[in-house]
C-alpha cells in the first residue's frame, strides 16, 4: 500500500492543534453570522463585536469563514462601503 | 417603489416584517416580492460562485451563472421554508444573502470534490524539511509529539476526520456528505480531537512550543 507523506509544517501544526474555544457550532454560525456582520460593519474602527465563539468558529472552520466573507462583501456594498476595508476588519479579528 | 424596496441595490425601503408580509400574503405584492427575493439570492449566489472560480479551474462566465442560477433557486426555497424565524436581528436582505452564500458555497464545493477520492488512511505525517537547522531539533521533537498525540490519544474516527479536513483540507460538508453525516456533527468531532491533542500536548509539555509557532505561516 503506499503511503502519502505530508510534512508537519508550523503552519499544519497550529491548525491541528488549534483552540476552538469557547465552542459554536456551524449552525449556530449560520444563525447569528448575518447579525455579526453587520455590528462588524457598524461598529466604530478599533471597536470589535464581543463574540469570542464567534471568532473561534471562523478560525477553526474554513468553510463558515469564506461564506462569512462573501456575506460580509454583499452587506457592505449595501451599505456603499469599501468591501477590502469590511474584510481587513473581518481577517484582523480572526 | 414598492412597499418592499429595490433588490437592485439589495436595499429595502420597508423594515423586515415588511418582506415576510409581502412573501407570506397572496397578491400582485407577493409576486413581486418573489421577484425581487429571487434578484437577492442570485446576486449573493454568483458573488459566491464568482469567489471560488479558482477552485472550479477556470470555467466560464456561463458555469458561474448556471451554478449561480440552480442555488439562487434552492436558497429561495431555503428562505421561503425559513421565514417565520426571521426575527430582524439584521437587515432581512443580510439574512436572505446567508442562505443564498452557503447553498452556492456547497454547491461549489460538491462540484470541485465530485471526482476526487478521500483517503486518509495512507497517510502519514513527517517532520517539516524545511525547517532551518537551528529550528529543526524542535520542529522534530514537536512534530513528532503531534504525531504520536494523533496516532494514541485520538479516537480512530476523530483521528480520521482530523486528518480530512485539516490535513487533506476536504471541505466539512463534502465530508459531511461522503460520510452520512452533518457539517455540525463533524466540526464537533474536530473541536474535540483538537481539544485532545491540546491536552495531551499540555501534559508532555509541548504546548508552549505551539503556542511560540502558532503565528508562524
Ligand atoms: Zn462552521
Amino acid at each position: 500500500m503506499n503511503r502519502r507523506y505530508r510534512p508537519l509544517a508550523p503552519g499544519l501544526v497550529a491548525r491541528l492543534t488549534l483552540d476552538t474555544d469557547p465552542w459554536l457550532s456551524c449552525d449556530d454560525c449560520f444563525r447569528l453570522v448575518d447579525q455579526y456582520v453587520e455590528e462588524l460593519l457598524e461598529a466604530p474602527a478599533g471597536a470589535a463585536p464581543d463574540a469570542p465563539a464567534m471568532l473561534a468558529h471562523l478560525r477553526g472552520c474554513p468553510a463558515c469563514a469564506d461564506e462569512t466573507t462573501t456575506l460580509l462583501l454583499l452587506a457592505a456594498e449595501d451599505r456603499g462601503l469599501d468591501p477590502g476595508v469590511a474584510v481587513a476588519r473581518l481577517r484582523e479579528r480572526s | 417603489m414598492t412597499a418592499v424596496g429595490s433588490a437592485c441595490m439589495g436595499t429595502s425601503t420597508a423594515v423586515g416584517e415588511d418582506w415576510v408580509r409581502a412573501l407570506s400574503v397572496p397578491g400582485p405584492l407577493q409576486d413581486e416580492a418573489m421577484s425581487l427575493l429571487h434578484d437577492l439570492m442570485l446576486r449573493a449566489a454568483r458573488r459566491q460562485v464568482l469567489r471560488m472560480t479558482p477552485m472550479l479551474g477556470g470555467v466560464g462566465l456561463d458555469v458561474v451563472d448556471e451554478i449561480a442560477h440552480q442555488s439562487a433557486n434552492d436558497a429561495m426555497m431555503a428562505v421561503l421554508a425559513k421565514l417565520g424565524s426571521f426575527e430582524g436581528r439584521s437587515r432581512f436582505t443580510t439574512w436572505a444573502y446567508k442562505f443564498a452564500v452557503l447553498q452556492a458555497a456547497t454547491d461549489v464545493r460538491r462540484r470541485v470534490w465530485r471526482e476526487r477520492a478521500v483517503d486518509v488512511d495512507r497517510l502519514e505525517l513527517v517532520p517539516d524539511r524545511g525547517a532551518t537547522s537551528e529550528q529543526y531539533a524542535e520542529a522534530v521533537d514537536l512534530a513528532s509529539a503531534v504525531r504520536h498525540a494523533i496516532n494514541t490519544v485520538l479516537s480512530q474516527h476523530q483521528r480520521r476526520i482530523l486528518l480530512a479536513l485539516v490535513v487533506e483540507e476536504v471541505p466539512v460538508d463534502v465530508l459531511a456528505d461522503r460520510l452520512g453525516a452533518t457539517r455540525n456533527a463533524l466540526y464537533k468531532t474536530l473541536h474535540d480531537a483538537r481539544k485532545r491533542l491540546r491536552a495531551h500536548l499540555r501534559e508532555t509539555g509541548h504546548l508552549a512550543d505551539l503556542t511560540s509557532q502558532a503565528g508562524t505561516p
